[in-house]
């Protein structure tokens, strides 16, 4: 059925495919970002190690091809007349098999990324005032507020303590709502897996699990005017008893001017847009 | 040599197409411009809509914002009836009537500019201005972008008076029917704004 | 003599009346009186007063170029008229000329001499990220610079195949003498090159921060540098619309006998659907401006929260243009990519219906996209499987120019001259380019690469790796035809494989980098990436110095060595091969009559040019 051609590099493909399927499997996806210190980082790890092993039989196919191409169909050195190749203009068979696995890999990408996505994975991502996919139990919300140029949190169930320093406590699910007092930044807290966009006048909320205690890295991730590259912080994952200990201490060193802050709320009223 | 050419260089003269060329390319210009005004103004529509369902700080129709409803009724029917002028007249052209089609044309110019005049002097009595809420901002954006469209477009029409008045027996109907429809068009986002701005 | 050309319109009297009218408008803008004035006078900034002054500016500049005498012509009566100044000499490549190839050769320098620009600044904004902390530029400058890149290339490459070629070629290949609108075609080109000059202002007012989106409040905020912006996308919003307008009214209704439909060549189709996305999409970019700027000015609160708007509003209307705009610019290389490959493989195109359903439907799907870029802004959360869905379908119509490109090379005999390697470049460019963005497509990885180097890589894997290869394989396939001299195929190599390398040695490491956690428009980043910044720095420069080759070849074969092109060098059977090099003004002595494949290669069938004409060198002037 497959001409010579076809045959060689049809096999050629199964062959690179099988080669590199198990590197893209055991190699490079577990070391796939943001890496795996909580459950949304997981689930995102996961995700794409999925997308690896979907996209590599076409990408494989289509280097392949191009290779074998360029070794086997190339005019030969020296030749000067011009000699036309044979005039196929379509295969209506090879149409059809491309057009059917593309569309396959495409949808099942789709529903896979949907399931992933209410289920969990994609918790880490802002999702609205109101996600769809919420984690049961009890969860602990920490507003991140972000402001030109630095974010500052409440811990609304803290007293709405405000700190400049991002602390949570392990194996408890944290709900992050993210909002912004002047223009659009986005919270991206790297190694939990959780990227939100801080807008004014909106709560963005992301749900994150932390494993175990670790230090994590918090960067700006919009573009958010003169010193957005500076925008960034350290953040801490702790035991809940070390936790307990560092919310009391710092609702009692704090307490001078906590009284002076807005009350807590979901979104402030942003500043005037002032020119900077 | 080629088949199709010589290297000599010809200017223009010997080599322009035959006039349905320029007939067809007006008719479909003009509907593509359609197309790419009613983009224009879909972004004001959307919006409107949008802003209107966030109410952000409850700012979007705040007390003391209220349309001038008699003006721009006044505006949406001086522009349709400058619209149905503009078609008869190119009708007319189109039968070879060259005299009716500039009286109409001189109607829908003087109805069109009417329009216009409305709409300043709705402005300069707005009791509203551009800071007040949501929907202050839309109107404000909204009106003047129409009304800019309507002055370009009588520019167009202008042109083709001129043309008719300076040679009557230029019967070439094309570009009056292709501004007709484009005017007509407008026309149409002139009710649309109507319906948007001041009934919804 | 002498005297009379530089007093009539031309590029001189346009530059004198575009500085008065910059002064005269900035002084009329400082006469309006109004309820935001107070607001100016507080910050020292006016700018009611910059943006009457880029209106005033540009109308002067356009009435220095002559633009002006033709509509005033029209309002006294005069009967309307198609061409203008298509005398010989090179002084109409310098003013208003309505020649389709005249302009296509404007647009090639014009375009190129302001993406030349733009390519400097990226080659600045890479000399900072030599040190993770400062090292050359302060925030601002840095910024400044960023956002002028993306700006400026964003700007210019809308127009950036479609300006050169599809202006020069498309009325040649479809068997027509003149573009549908001339005097359009050159106002689109003159409003562009405004539009450049005006983004370079924004120098002198502070520069902007907002990147080439220039999301609100931040562009609300901004200084007065940010008008410079706005005015550039507004004017170049209105040159693309009238480029598209034009192109989409030319391919209707100007086909030559027989050039049906099914019978254009690809390069055509490319055009076709990237106009149809400039004429509806573009709209809505000049709208969402028009609304920052009377916020900026008249202090309405479109984007404004505590004014009753929202900065949502100005990211979804932004992206309802901004993502068939990307396609705006990925389209016109697919055109050019199907168009060289069956010249090289010696072959018809490979399912020529399926590319131009590729390209139509991409056309098509890229208007139901458009919040996959909104994924973690909380923006309709819920609707958020759909973007996903719509997003991945994509590809299957972008899938469908890749088997038609790769069935293009199937038993083919292949010669690897300087075009065929940009495409070819193309498709491996592309390629990765495409599979970087499943990662962004798919919501919960776009968690972590949304907004980083990862996304910022991959939009240059798909713009630079496709948009600007295929416009070089444009040029070097097309150049000698539109000169009459040959570019020199050596340096064209060399060019070509330095860029190659470079490039994928700049980029490939930035998905890294991204994946790695460095997120987009920083001017400093973590230390352990300052080794991987640092290769990625080198390679950039290497890939700058890989235009120097290009331009060392341009100048040198175009101005000096000044060798006679052939009339067919490739062997095409194309129509633009059958003509001289350059084409006469009037393109053909008489119109061509159209076979059924617009690739006639390898058999006997009817078609334009069969024989592979090795014409005889043209006499030269």
């Amino acid at each position: 059925m497959l001409s010579s051609h076809g045959r060689k590099l049809a096999a050629l493909t199964v062959i690179g495919t099988a080669i590199v399927l198990p590197l893209m499997v055991f190699v490079l996806g577990p070391n796939m970002p943001p890496g795996k210190d909580t459950q949304v980082a997981k689930g995102q790890v996961f995700d794409n190690t999925v997308l690896l092993v979907v996209m590599t039989p076409f990408t494989v196919f289509i280097l392949v091809y191009l290779i074998y191409a360029l070794w086997a169909f190339r005019a030969p050195k020296g030749e000067t007349e011009l000699i036309d190749g044979p005039p196929i203009r379509g295969h209506g068979p090879s149409q059809i098999a491309w057009l059917a696995t593309t569309t396959i890999s495409v949808l099942f990408l789709a529903v896979f990324g949907s399931t992933e996505l209410l289920a969990n994975n994609g918790a880490g991502g802002g999702g609205g005032p109101n996600p769809v996919a919420k984690p049961s139990g009890a969860v602990l919300p920490i507003q991140v507020i972000g402001q030109q140029w630095e974010f500052t949190y409440r811990y609304p169930t803290y007293g709405g303590v405000e700190t400049a320093q991002l602390v949570i406590p392990e194996g408890q699910e944290i709900a992050f709502h993210v909002t912004s007092l002047d223009v659009i930044h986005s919270f991206w807290a790297y190694e939990l897996g959780v990227k939100a966009d801080a807008n004014p006048g909106v709560d963005n909320v992301a749900y994150v699990k932390a494993d175990h205690p670790q230090t994590f890295q918090v960067r700006c991730a919009e573009l958010c005017g003169l010193w957005h590259g500076y925008m960034f912080d350290t953040g801490l994952v702790v035991t809940p008893a070390a936790f307990a200990s560092w919310i009391a201490a710092r609702k009692s060193q704090f307490a001078p001017v906590s009284k002076y802050l807005p009350p807590y709320s979901t979104t402030y009223a942003p500043d005037p847009q002032h020119r900077g | 040599m080629s088949d199709y050419a010589t290297p000599t260089s010809a200017v223009g003269g010997d080599f322009e197409e035959p006039p349905q060329v320029m007939a067809r390319n007006l008719r479909v210009a003009s509907q593509l411009w359609a197309s790419a005004t009613a983009f224009f103004f879909f972004a004001f529509v959307f919006a409107y809509f949008y802003l209107r369902s966030l109410n952000s700080q409850n700012l979007w129709h705040p007390h003391g914002v209220s349309a001038p409803t008699g003006s721009g009724t006044a505006i949406m029917l001086l522009v349709v009836v400058s619209a149905a002028a503009g078609y008869m007249a190119a009708r007319k052209l189109a039968a070879g009537d060259a005299a009716s089609f500039r009286i109409g044309g001189l109607v829908a110019l003087a109805l069109g500019l009417a329009a216009i005049v409305v709409q300043i002097v709705q402005w300069s009595s707005l009791g509203f201005g551009p800071t007040d809420g949501g929907y202050a901002s839309v109107f404000v954006g909204w009106t003047g972008l129409y009304a800019l469209f309507l002055f370009g477009t009588l520019y167009w029409l202008e042109t083709l008076v001129a043309t008719s008045f300076r040679s009557p027996k230029n019967t070439d109907s094309a570009a009056a029917a292709a501004f007709a429809f484009y005017w007509v068009v407008l026309a149409l986002v002139g009710v649309a704004t109507w319906v948007v701005l001041y009934l919804l | 003599m002498n005297m009379r050309r530089l007093l009539g319109f031309n590029l001189l009297t346009a530059v004198v009346l575009g500085i008065v009218g910059f002064y005269v408008g900035w002084w009329l803008g400082h006469q309006i009186n109004g309820p935001s004035v107070a607001y100016f006078a507080s910050t020292g900034q006016n700018d009611i007063a910059l943006f009457v002054a880029y209106i005033v500016g540009v109308i002067g500049f356009l009435a220095g170029l002559g633009f002006l005498n033709y509509p005033v012509s029209r309002m006294l009566g005069k009967p309307p008229s198609l061409r203008e100044k298509e005398s010989e000499g090179i002084g109409r490549y310098l003013g208003l000329c309505t020649d389709h190839k005249v302009v296509g050769i404007q647009y090639l320098l014009g375009i190129g001499a302001f993406i030349f620009i733009g390519g400097l600044n990226a080659m600045l904004i890479r000399l900072e990220l030599m040190r993770p902390t400062h090292l050359v530029w302060n925030g601002n400058n840095y910024l400044t610079l960023v956002s002028v890149h993306g700006t400026m290339m964003m700007g210019m490459m809308t127009s950036g195949i479609l300006g050169p070629f599809a202006n020069y070629f498309v009325p040649i290949m479809i068997g027509a003498r003149r573009m549908a609108f001339p005097r359009i075609e050159a106002l689109t080109f003159w409003l562009l090159m405004a539009a450049g000059t005006i983004l370079m202002t924004t120098f002198a007012f502070g520069g902007f921060p907002t990147g080439w989106t220039g999301y609100a409040p931040l562009s609300e905020q901004a200084n007065m540098g940010m008008d410079a912006y706005v005015a550039f996308f507004a004017l170049v919003g209105l040159s693309m619309t009238l480029l598209g307008l034009n192109m989409m009214a030319t391919i209707i209704t100007m086909r030559a006998p027989g050039m049906t439909w099914g019978r254009l060549p690809l390069f055509v189709w490319g055009t076709f659907s990237t106009a149809v996305l400039m004429v509806l999409a573009a709209p809505v970019l000049i709208s969402v401006l028009l609304m920052l700027a009377l916020d900026r000015t008249a202090q309405t609160g479109f984007f404004n929260v505590q004014a009753g708007g929202s900065p949502y509003l100005y990211e979804n209307l932004f992206w309802i243009f901004g993502h068939p705009e990307v396609y705006i610019l990925a389209l016109p290389g697919m055109g050019i990519l199907l168009e060289i490959l069956p010249v090289f493989a010696r072959k018809p195109v490979w399912g020529y219906r399926l590319a131009v359903t590729g390209m139509l439907g991409i056309s098509l799907m890229s208007w139901l996209v458009w919040q996959h870029h909104l994924f973690v802004s909380g923006i309709n959360a819920d609707l958020r499987p759909f973007y996903m869905l719509s997003t991945e379908l994509i590809s299957l119509p972008t899938g469908f120019i890749f088997i038609a490109a790769l069935g293009t090379l199937w038993r083919g005999r292949i010669r690897l001259t300087v075009p065929m390697l940009f495409s070819l470049a193309w498709i491996f460019n592309f390629l990765i380019g495409g599979m970087s963005g499943v990662f962004l497509s798919d919501t919960p990885s776009d968690v972590t690469t949304h907004g980083s180097f990862f996304s910022m890589a991959h939009f240059h894997y798909t713009i630079m790796g496709g948009l600007i290869f295929a416009f070089f394989g444009g040029i070097y396939y097309w150049l000698p035809k539109m000169t009459g001299f040959n570019l020199n195929e050596r340096l064209g190599k060399i060019h070509f494989w330095v860029m190659f390398v470079a490039f994928n040695s700049t980029f490939g490491p930035l998905l890294v980098i991204g994946f790695l956690g460095m997120p987009r428009r920083v001017v400093t980043y973590a230390g352990y990436l300052q080794g991987a910044n640092d290769w990625v720095s080198v390679s950039a420069f290497v890939l700058g110095a890989s235009m120097l080759v290009f331009l060392y070849n341009l100048v040198w074969t175009q101005v000096f060595a000044r060798v006679p092109a052939e009339m067919n060098p490739w062997g095409s059977k194309s129509i633009e091969f059958s003509l001289p090099s350059p084409p006469a003004v009037h393109n053909f002595d008489r119109i061509p009559t159209f076979g059924p494949d617009p690739y006639p290669y390898g058999d006997d069938g009817a078609g334009i040019g069969q024989r592979p004409v090795i014409a005889p060198a043209r006499p030269t002037r």
